[in-house]
């Protein structure tokens, strides 16, 4: 067969590699500016568009005209129809094999074909991966990236276990443990090897309420298991990270989460010829750029965690900052004041001290950004007494003001500079509870004493929605239990899913309690046989009667299977401890035969007379 | 390991079981959904390990994003196809894949 020679390259004015945030908003932005979306393509090695975002259920920080208060996954599809609906072209499914001097090679996975490529512009935002923890058996199935867990269960909405540790609190650590919580999980520790969280604190606050323990300075120091997961072992380590002998603790869980950050994907960026370098404060190596991000490489630009690892909103930020300069080149066009307004909008996103790694690293290229000019100190009035209001347990400078901009009443400050630990004004705030259902960090609380209990408004997540007037156990936020309250109402949030629960409270417990537990699922059994509960077996002692005989023939406790074998003894020992009358001075009860069930048709067999064989 | 049957955030719903599909693995049916990759069929029944190394150490999936490549699995006899990111098919029959598996010429 006679060889046709090389393929026919196919050409785009802009070719956006990665279909995540900042890939999305960077071909938005081009896309918006030359009025033809046909012209861009983007490319990405997933199956549908959207990078990390559709498997983040949480809802991002940050102000409104950045989705602030949206879920992640509800972010991704907005992005996704809107770069469609400029005509935006996607190719799903393929991987930008290599990028060489004279094209840019993909290939298709689902065609199985390969295409050659060459585009006026480059936008690579290839993202990041998840770094990798050198311990005993890490790859043992069942260890996973925290990632990898977040994509099977909330993306495919499968579980890869049931009881999970994770490596690391970081946000990501500490989202995927409020995430595994939210499906039913057990998550048994967070371990963090420095001595102190590094995520947010709102963050950390929602799963410490739910009782995860974070235990800083310990580390993995082995997975346990044959072919699978079966344990962990961790140990507390020294100021070098190393882990102290005799330390060791061992949890029981079949799932180890690592979240141990991530590392910037640059081997595509670094084929174009753009020039690398090791900055730690972003996380590894990444493509020195300008503040244009545009990168050493003619018409090759980055954004996004590429750049530097951060979060999604400045990767979205990033990408329109590339996006426009890539558009002001294509279009001749002067689009400085749609680049200039996003630059102010990175600025504002890094004034923060989360922020001030990027900082540091971004110094190192010589892009600098300032600090400050917010609000530190928390506010130490929690508001009138006897007035239904809100608290705000907001303790961290972080970039984010959906309180403010959702108050109806205007009673919430943050300010200009929306790093600004909010303010409540409480001559203004009227307990609405909008706030509270708003919050990203989910830390706004509602309070009002009352004559003879107070309410506590608790932001949920969770399923079942509590029925008024149940009886519920009430923890404070380090998840400890304080006591018992009551479910006064509940206001069900159909559509943003953040439902508002108000919880009776004895008096003076209105600044300890910030979570409750539906009591019903922690039952004490007394006989597993028949589930008779402590609880059923006080109760019947506390009308009176004290004889085990008698509580048998009105709980069946010691009539199921096993007779008694296992029941008997913790029963007499509650009527010990209810009567004070020692064990020894009371009753034993009589033990009945036969000891086992028995099957019918053997003792029939066995009777005189009978013929074995009939 | 399995299906979430109800969620707080999201919608766990599977419409009818006509969606279902099925495949192999091992020789084995493995029921999955459209919307499954192979990794999330077959770790939603309960099977995590993926494959051996060449020294004989069982893999699962790490990264659930098609970086890593610790999730490669033979697919109609063609081996190094990410479990991770690859939609499942009807009737396709995967195998786990030994070290760094046999190239089909």
């Amino acid at each position: 067969m006679v060889n046709e020679g090389p393929t026919e390259k196919k050409h785009v004015k802009a070719l956006v590699i990665g279909a995540g945030p900042a890939g999305l908003c960077g071909a938005i932005a081009i896309a918006e500016s030359i009025g033809d979306g046909k012209q861009i393509l983007v490319v990405d090695e997933g199956i549908v568009p959207g990078g990390q975002l559709p498997k983040q259920t949480h809802k991002f920080f940050g102000h409104e005209g950045f989705y602030a208060s949206v879920r992640g996954f509800e972010i991704g599809e907005k992005l996704v129809s809107k770069a469609t609906d400029l005509g935006v072209q996607f190719s799903m499914q393929t991987t930008v094999a290599g990028i060489y001097e004279d094209s840019i090679v993909t290939y298709d996975r689902n065609n199985n074909s390969v295409d050659e490529y060459t585009a006026d512009y480059l936008l690579i935002a290839t993202g990041a991966s998840e770094r990798f923890l050198v311990f005993r058996n890490n790859t043992l199935p069942g260890v996973y990236g925290a990632g990898a867990v977040q994509t099977l269960m909330n993306q495919y909405k499968v579980m890869p276990g049931e009881s999970f540790l994770i490596v690391g609190a970081g946000n990501i650590g500490l989202i995927v443990a409020y995430q595994l919580l939210q499906a039913g999980a057990n998550v048994k520790a967070i371990v963090e090897a420095s001595s102190k969280i590094g995520g947010y604190m709102v963050h950390a606050n929602k799963i410490m309420r739910l009782g995860v323990p974070i235990m800083l300075n310990h580390t993995i120091v082995s997975a346990l298991g044959e072919e699978r997961v079966q344990g962990a072992i961790v140990a507390r380590v020294d100021e070098h990270f190393k882990p102290i002998p005799g330390t060791e603790k061992e949890f029981v869980v079949d799932t180890i989460c690592l979240a141990v950050g991530l590392q910037p994907s640059v081997e595509l960026v670094a084929q174009t010829g753009a020039e690398i370098k090791y900055i730690s404060e972003l996380g590894g190596y990444v493509p020195i750029r300008d503040e244009n991000m545009k990168t050493t490489a003619d018409n090759v630009y980055i954004a996004g965690d590429l750049s530097g690892i951060e979060e999604a909103s400045t990767a979205m930020i990033e990408g329109y900052i590339a996006g426009y300069n890539i558009a002001q080149k294509i279009t001749g066009q002067d689009l400085s004041e749609k680049i200039s307004t996003m630059k102010d909008e990175l600025i504002e996103f890094r004034k923060g001290p989360f922020a001030s790694k990027v900082r540091e690293g971004l110094k190192k290229m010589n892009i600098l950004f300032p600090s400050g000019g917010y609000r530190e100190r928390t506010q130490q009035s929690t508001g009138p007494n006897g007035k239904l209001r809100a608290v705000i347990e907001c303790p961290q400078a972080i970039p984010c003001n959906p309180c403010e901009t959702s108050c109806p009443t205007g009673a919430i400050n943050v300010g200009k500079n929306i790093n600004s630990i909010p303010y409540v004004d409480y001559d203004k705030c009227i307990g609405c509870g909008v706030c509270v259902m708003k919050c990203p960090g989910l830390a706004i609380f509602l309070l009002q004493e009352k004559e003879d209990y107070s309410i506590v408004g608790i932001p949920y997540e969770f399923l079942p929605i509590p029925e008024n007037g149940t009886i519920v156990k009430l923890f404070d936020k380090d998840g400890r239990y304080v006591a018992d309250g009551q479910i006064d109402k509940v206001s069900v949030n159909r559509k943003e899913k953040t439902h508002l629960v108000f919880l009776r409270v004895p008096k003076g417990m209105e600044n300890i309690v910030r979570h409750f537990d539906l009591a019903i699922n922690s039952e004490e059994y007394v006989c597993r046989c028949e589930e008779v509960s402590r609880q059923d077996v006080e109760k019947v002692i506390d009308s009176g009667i004290t004889d085990y005989e008698e509580i048998r023939r009105i709980l069946r406790i010691g009539m199921g299977p096993c007779g008694g074998k296992t029941c008997r003894n913790v029963v007499l020992q509650i009527i010990a401890e209810k009567t004070k009358i020692p064990i020894s001075e009371s009753k034993l009860g009589a033990f009945r035969p036969p000891v086992i069930p028995l099957p019918i048709d053997a003792i029939v067999k066995s009777r005189k007379g009978v013929d074995k064989d009939e | 390991m399995g299906r979430l049957v109800e969620h707080p955030i999201l919608n766990v719903k599977v419409s009818g079981a006509a969606e279902h599909m099925v495949f192999y693995f091992e020789d084995q049916p493995i029921f999955a959904l459209p919307s499954d990759t192979i990794a999330s069929a077959l770790i939603a029944s309960g099977i995590d390990i993926f494959g051996f190394t060449e020294h004989e150490h069982a893999r699962g999936f790490f990264c659930a994003i098609g970086k890593c490549s610790s999730c490669l699995v033979e697919v109609d006899g063609v081996p190094n196809v990410r479990a991770c990111i690859t939609p499942v098919r009807e009737g396709i029959s995967v195998r786990r894949q030994i070290g760094r598996g046999k190239p089909k010429w």
